[in-house]
């Protein structure tokens, strides 16, 4: 169970590589076990320079694709998760966990403790998850926080003082690279009890707790008779817990009004101690019914220094918060479109904003707009070929609003014109925003007096929860769109799906 | 305290070294002590000018033994030397001859150049980012270059200089821990690193310093990568006591560093001794009772983390090997026990049952192998009890460790005690609920490893319910990155199911994954290319399932939603100027569709007309066709083959996609529906004006050419070669015809038939030049021939050589054709063999000779014969040798009575026109008798046995050889000779000289 060796690269379209290693990692002593494990069938680790170009054709970043080559797009060449044999000098790399992230790329080879050909099952392989986790680890630590190149390079910088402390030889220790980092800094003193690897030190200071719920919804409305619209929830709650102690105990009970959506797929932070076995057996696999549980949702645990997620969640909730259609017609040179949006009475009429985006593809600028909004105001974007609806923070009283219009369009040629594979012809979709502050959409909420703290004093408990919107689509109901298989499943009521959308905005 | 060891002092290359004493804190000293140098008080100054360098020459006079160690010489001061002027060394502890002062100062060159050049100071921090960025840059290119020999011994020689800083020091150490095979090849360089850095580490002054913790990864990452870490290195006796002593907690005094650096030097001492076991696994079995005794300390503690997985590994490396040699624990997890037998250090514990990193067996799916689990070790109830005790031990802590850490520790333990039954996997099981709520992928995947190691043992039918039903979620929840769903993907049809059915290593759907518990993991047209083909895997999965149980159709059925899936993919595939990832996606899915649903002919139909409109709609994705239809099988790769083919045809032959629709047509086309590809491919041919697009008419014509076809094709060759603008396009249609014109078909597929010997390029040229060469000219090969002369036949009127041969592979048509060396001999002509076979014994080959003189020579033969392929091939033999004896023919009889007569008047008449001589016939143990009949018997005139005989031998073409043999004796007989040829003499010489040697 360790590495072999990591990269990171940064993904450079238009420059003569393509990318640069912007840090790479190298465990001889691991490397010394692959030999002898993989026997016949090891392959030494690359030096930088190769090993770039062949990641980089493998994740097709080369920007060569006019031809068709074999080696990479054969279409028995099939790659299922994210890792991958290079072809490096006649012989190939294999595995090579690796994937992009904010135009970084994120690569190691893990030690697989046996031979390689017949090739092992990666669910074999524990150096796989150890790797994944390593390189979450560091994009976790590069991009938290991080708001431009030199704090990033400042991050990349202090890579290896951390790596040496979090994976010294290869077997990493601790994904959390920023724990690693406060280990570093922390003056360490013997400790009369056992304190958890995962927490650096102790608090010193006013005791605070503060937790916070995100709900995120997505949608998928069609406005069709034989396509289900969909619609799913999924919340976050943070925590940053201030207590003095080396293991202070904490218990957070999440509530749910009387006509709350159950939470369900809950997923929780490695420091809770024990679960209710209703927890973790609440799906969204399984129909739902009355007898669903639906809380209070206790989650005791011993929390790390800095702040962390507690727990995430999934639900099903029965409406959707903003119900809509899109309707978009080609008529001679012009487009004709209508948007009907409904605010659902349940929900809290006090956005923090709210927009609708409604974007053209595949066309060139937009030369001519004739318009008609109820609400709010539109806002044209020529050359993005993009239109804004700027709604507000509330809809009116009928809840109820609507824009209509038509929209010319010059000639396509336009570089800035943006290209999408799904908005073929009369596929569009119309992207709703909005951000509603102290609303959750399930109901969920952290009861300040439900938070049971042990330890010495007593903290002051701060809550806090919003519902954000995210892959929010409503598709032009007079031509085809993408459908889930849920969405086909008509018999269902509620329908749960998941996605995340790869539309290129 | 510590101990120097004396063994630290074996530098390969004395040449390149200097013994002397270092260390910061006396550099000060040296500093002051400058004016008096060679006073053996002054403490050398490290690095810099000539005269520290013999100074601290000197210096090793007067240095304390327990200081005095290798230390390499500062390479800019060295490299100012003439080679034959560098340094030497006595042994260490000698004194050194007065001698030497003059030989460290420069041989050759004025005086005043060596200060100049010396005086230069050590690399500064910036020349040294320089270098090591040139050195990251390529280290193979850097080593290979003129800075690359001094960079491991520069490296160690400035962690020791005042002017660089710790952060330099750090970033040398770095680089020392990732390229230490470079930078020291070799396991006696490794050794002397391991132990210049462990000097380093314990002459740092005693206040908090950065290095002290890369100082001992580095050291003991030296030893590991040189391969140098064994019981008689001396760095390695050095690092283990010291790395045990900082795990320990012990006090190791003021050197290493103040009370605030224990506890992280604790901490990188446990990993540096888990390196170490994991590269020498049972080093450290002898001390489970130590570091159970650590872990379970009460009050002031060590830190948990590192010791738990410390204690981990060894337990499990100890109970592999223990299990492997069939032996027991002998007590090894009770605490103390290893202070009894002294060293803790178990190098032979590590080399038992070749523990030597052997591969292992795949840890996966072990639950059934019970022979590398612990049912070997059969530990008595008292081992039992402390093995209980050791691993309820480390899992009660387990929550105190990072997650990362926890999984590796399960991974350790669950691989350890892997198809144990009863109480020990029970211990797991009160960390399984906390397990699986979590969202972090190496603890799933630990308990994916669990429940690989225990199977019914840990978890019950419910909790592998439960396990799947967690894995599913997590495979689909928004909060879990993208490549951890597909992880999770992967580990669902990898499932390790209690009662697995089917066979293992296929991926496959868990039985209890049932549709419902899939839905949300099925593919949709948004999802980005790996997420789409594993989960449109997963559908085709249900998909063969559904067809096999028929189901109602609640919904849709699976079918129909990935008809409409792939339609969508071919939709976006189909979009001109799409990128080609989109076409490569929708053909990867057709691919998997094909290759999991083959047996569905409603699926294939489906697909086939599907990826047929594909065409129509973008027939510059041809390559993509043309690469399914060479991957996938003939379920789907038949029927669209046909579709294609009627597709092409049905064009009028004249739009853009010309080129592609001839590269298509290359692939599908065959004897069926001949004519409409003629009449398309004349149509075309008007059109073809470039030399590549002639190039794929001509591709075309040559697939049809190998399908057979005949009829029409010769006159479409026909009109090409005169039509054709290209002369090379006329040229190779004219060539086809004339290959169609005199080559049966079977003939003309091997001629045309894809090259062996690389992949057929796209233009017929260089194809031909593979193909053809090939086929229709003669091929030099090894020959699978072999040839031997047989025994002679002496008889009839021309001496004739019987020709044994053998063949290794078939063989046709052989002709063998033999050219006798200078004139000696008339041409020979050739010999033909209609067929042979290995298995199948051929007869004699006869070969008449016509020598012109009675001479030995050698035949040079040479065969040409058809392979089994079709190839013509021609083969050079060894030479086959005919021998003196293998012209020998007898006279004629003559009448009964007058042998002796005739014999009498043949002697006569030799002379005086030839000679005559006598000889002496050595005989070997069986006589006179045995030898003539075995050589000379056909040649017999007269015979008197067993003493006296008259020979008479015809030598081709008009020669005779006459022998006398008479009053044998014992050890010889002497031979009368003549003959009336003089020129045979000294042959026959040999020859009868030779039969004794023969016989």
């Amino acid at each position: 169970m360790a590495q072999r060796a990591m990269w990171l690269i940064s993904h450079e379209p238009g420059t003569l590589l393509r990318g640069t290693v912007r840090f790479s990692r190298r465990y001889p002593t691991v490397e010394k076990r692959a030999k002898v494990f993989n026997g016949a069938t090891y392959m030494p680790i690359p030096e930088d320079d190769p090993f770039l170009k062949a990641l980089l054709f493998e994740l097709r970043l080369l920007d060569d694709d006019k031809d068709f080559v074999e080696s990479r797009d054969s279409c028995s060449h099939i790659n299922k998760t994210s890792i991958y044999g290079l072809p490096v000098g006649g012989e190939e790399l294999w595995p090579v966990v690796a994937f992009q992230k904010n135009g970084m790329i994120y690569a190691c080879v893990p030690l697989v403790e046996q031979t390689l050909s017949p090739r092992p099952p990666l669910i074999s392989i524990s150096g796989i998850s150890q790797g994944f986790e390593l390189l979450f680890g560091i994009q976790d630590f590069l991009y938290s926080g991080q708001k431009n190149d030199t704090e990033l390079n400042t991050k990349l910088s202090q890579l290896p003082d951390l790596l040496l402390q979090a994976c010294p030889f290869g077997t990493l220790l601790d994904a959390n690279l920023q724990n690693s980092l406060d280990s570093i800094n922390f003056a360490s003193v013997t400790h009369p009890q056992k304190q958890p690897a995962w927490k650096a030190g102790t608090y010193k200071g006013k005791p605070q707790v503060s937790i916070s719920i995100t709900e995120k919804v997505k949608s998928m409305q069609y406005d069709k008779r034989d396509v289900a619209d969909t619609w799913q929830v999924d919340g976050a709650v943070t925590c940053k817990c201030d207590l003095e102690g080396i293991m202070p105990n904490v218990t957070i009970s999440l509530s749910l009004p009387t006509n709350g959506s159950p939470l369900q797929d809950i997923l929780v932070h490695p420091c809770v101690t024990s679960l209710d076995s209703a927890i973790l057996t609440s799906s969204s696999i399984d129909a739902m019914d009355d007898s669903a549980f639906s809380g209070p949702y206790k989650f005791p645990f011993t929390p790390p220094l800095e702040s962390f997620n507690l727990c995430y969640y999934t639900s099903q909730v029965p409406v959707p918060p903003i119900l809509g259609f899109y309707q978009m017609k080609e008529e001679e040179v012009q487009l004709k479109i209508a948007v009907n949006l409904k605010l659902h009475e349940s929900v809290k009429n006090n956005f923090e904003f709210c927009e609708a985006h409604i974007p053209f593809y595949n066309r060139g600028p937009i030369t001519h707009v004739e318009y008609k909004v109820s609400f709010g105001q539109l806002e044209v974007f020529r050359e993005k070929s993009l239109l804004i609806w700027i709604i507000g923070q509330k809809f009116p009283k009928s809840m109820e609003i609507g824009l209509s219009g038509t929209v010319t369009f010059g000639a396509k040629g336009h570089e800035k014109q943006p290209f999408d594979q799904i908005c073929i012809g009369g596929t569009a979709y119309l992207k709703l925003h909005f951000r509603i502050l102290d609303y959750t959409l399930t109901g969920c909420y952290a009861d300040q007096h439900s938070v049971q703290v042990f330890a010495s004093g007593k903290p002051k408990i701060s809550t806090n929860r919003k519902l954000i919107s995210s892959d929010y689509y409503i598709w032009n109901s007079k031509a085809p769109a993408p459908v889930t298989y849920g969405s086909l499943l008509l018999n269902h009521p509620v329908i749960l799906f998941i996605l995340y959308l790869s539309l290129q905005m | 305290m510590l101990r120097w060891h004396p063994t630290c002092h074996n530098y390969k290359d004395l040449t390149k070294s200097i013994q002397l004493s270092t260390g910061g804190i006396w550099g000060e000293k040296a500093k002051k002590k400058k004016k008096s140098p060679g006073s053996g008080t002054g403490w050398p100054q490290v690095f810099g000018g000539e005269a520290s360098v013999s100074r601290s020459v000197l210096g090793v006079r007067a240095m304390s033994p327990v200081i005095r160690r290798a230390l390499p010489v500062r390479t800019s001061a060295a490299r100012c030397f003439p080679a034959s002027s560098r340094l030497v060394l006595a042994p260490p502890a000698s004194p050194r001859p007065a001698g030497l002062r003059d030989a460290c100062r420069p041989a050759a060159g004025p005086k005043a150049k060596g200060p100049a050049c010396l005086t230069m100071g050590p690399p500064s921090r910036e020349a040294w980012a320089q270098r090591l960025s040139a050195f990251r840059a390529s280290p193979s290119a850097f080593m290979a270059g003129p800075e690359g020999e001094d960079l491991g011994r520069d490296l160690l020689s400035d962690l020791r200089s005042e002017k660089l800083n710790e952060q330099t020091k750090v970033s040398l150490l770095a680089l020392s821990l990732e390229y230490p095979a470079q930078l020291w090849p070799d396991a006696p360089a490794a050794e002397a690193a391991a132990s210049s850095l462990l000097d380093t580490l314990v002459l740092l002054p005693p206040r908090p310093s950065a290095l002290r913790k890369p100082l001992l990864l580095a050291a003991t990452t030296a030893l590991v990568a040189g391969g140098a870490l064994g019981p008689t290195s001396g760095a390695s006796l050095r690092l283990l006591p010291l790395l045990l002593g900082l795990a320990s907690g012990r006090d190791l005094g003021r050197g290493f560093g103040p009370a605030s650096e224990q506890r992280p030097l604790q901490a990188t001492a446990c990993e540096c001794l888990r390196e170490l076991e994991s590269c020498q696994p049972g080093l450290l079995g002898g001390c489970l009772g130590l570091l159970r005794g650590l872990l379970g300390q009460e009050g002031a503690v060590g830190p948990v983390q590192p010791l738990s997985l410390l204690l981990a590994l060894a337990l499990r490396n100890t109970l592999v090997i223990q299990a492997r040699a069939g032996a027991g624990l002998q007590g090894l997890l009770v605490a103390g026990s290893s202070g009894t037998g002294g060293s803790p250090w178990t190098w032979t514990l590590a080399e038992e049952g070749a523990a030597h990193l052997q591969p292992q067996a795949p840890s996966w799916l072990a639950a059934e192998e019970g022979e590398c689990g612990l049912a070997a070790l059969e530990p008595n109830p008292e081992e039992a009890r402390e093995l209980r005790a050791a691993v309820a031990q480390l899992l009660d802590t387990s929550y105190l460790l990072a997650p990362v850490a926890q999984a590796q520790l399960l991974w350790l333990l669950g691989w350890a005690l892997r198809g144990l039954r009863g109480q020990l996997p029970v211990l797991f099981k009160t960390q399984l609920v906390r397990l699986l709520g979590t969202a972090q992928l190496t603890l799933l995947h630990a308990v994916l490893a669990l429940k690989a190691a225990f199977g019914e043992a840990l978890f019950t039918a419910q909790d592998e319910d439960l396990l799947l039903r967690r894995l599913t979620a997590a495979a689909q929840h928004p909060a879990v990155p993208p490549p951890a769903h597909l992880f999770y993907l992967h580990c669902l049809l990898h499932f390790p199911e209690n009662c697995p059915l089917g066979p293992t290593g296929e991926e496959a759907a868990p039985l209890l994954l049932g549709p419902q518990l899939c839905r949300g993991l099925l593919p949709s047209l948004l999802h980005d290319p790996m997420a789409l083909l594993a989960r449109l895997h997963l559908l085709c999965l249900l998909c063969a399932e559904d067809e096999e149980k028929e189901e109602k159709g609640q919904g849709q059925s699976p079918q129909l939603y990935l008809e409409d899936l792939l339609a969508g993919l071919r939709q976006r595939a189909a979009l001109d100027g799409a990128p080609r990832a989109l076409a490569t996606l929708c053909f990867q899915a057709s691919y998997l569709v094909a290759h999991c649903l083959a047996g569905q002919p409603t699926v294939m139909t489906a697909l086939t007309h599907g990826l047929v409109q594909l065409y129509r709609d973008r027939p510059v994705l041809a390559p993509h066709f043309v690469d399914l239809l060479d991957q996938v099988g003939p379920e789907l790769g038949e029927p669209l083959r046909v579709a294609l083919q009627q597709e092409v045809v049905a064009r009028p032959g004249k739009d853009e996609a010309l080129r592609w629709h001839l590269q298509m047509l290359a692939k599908v086309a065959d004897g069926d529906a001949q004519s409409g590809t003629l009449s398309f491919l004349q149509a075309a041919a008007a059109h073809c004006k470039d030399w590549g697009l002639q190039q794929a008419l001509l591709q075309v014509c040559r697939a049809l050419l190998r399908a057979g076809v005949r009829g029409g094709l010769a006159d479409l060759l026909q009109a090409l070669a005169w039509q054709l603008e290209d002369p090379d396009g006329r040229d190779h249609a004219r060539l086809y015809y004339v290959l169609l014109a005199h080559l049966a078909t079977p003939k003309l597929q091997v001629a045309l038939g894809p090259s062996l010997v690389a992949p057929a390029l796209a233009s017929s040229l260089v194809a031909e030049n593979q193909g053809f060469v090939a086929a229709l000219m003669v091929q030099e090969a090894p020959a699978p021939i072999q040839l031997s002369v047989g025994p002679r036949r002496a008889e009839g009127p021309i001496p004739v050589l019987q020709l044994q041969v053998e063949v290794l592979e078939p063989v046709y048509s052989l002709e063998l054709r033999f050219r006798v060396e200078g004139q000696l001999y008339a041409p020979l002509g050739a010999v033909h063999v209609p067929c042979l076979c290995p298995a199948r014994p051929a007869r004699p080959l006869l070969l008449p000779l016509q020598p012109r003189r009675p001479a030995p020579t050698r035949l040079d033969v040479r065969a040409l014969y058809t392979t089994l392929t079709g190839l013509t091939c021609h083969a050079h033999l060894p030479p086959l040798p005919v021998t003196f004896a293998d012209l020998f023919l007898p006279f004629p009889q003559p009448p009964e009575g007058t042998e002796l007569g005739f014999f009498e008047e043949l002697w006569d008449s030799c002379l005086p026109k030839g000679t005559e001589s006598r000889l002496w016939c050595p005989l070997g143990p069986e006589g006179l008798e045995a030898l003539v009949s075995r050589h000379l018997e056909p040649f017999v005139m007269v015979a008197q046995p067993p003493s006296s005989y008259h020979i008479a031998i015809r030598l081709p073409p008009d020669s005779r050889l006459l022998l006398r043999l008479e009053a044998a004796q014992a050890d010889g007989v002497p031979v009368a000779l003549r003959t009336d040829d003089w020129a045979v003499l000294p042959l026959a010489g040999d020859y009868l000289r030779g039969l004794s040697a023969a016989a």
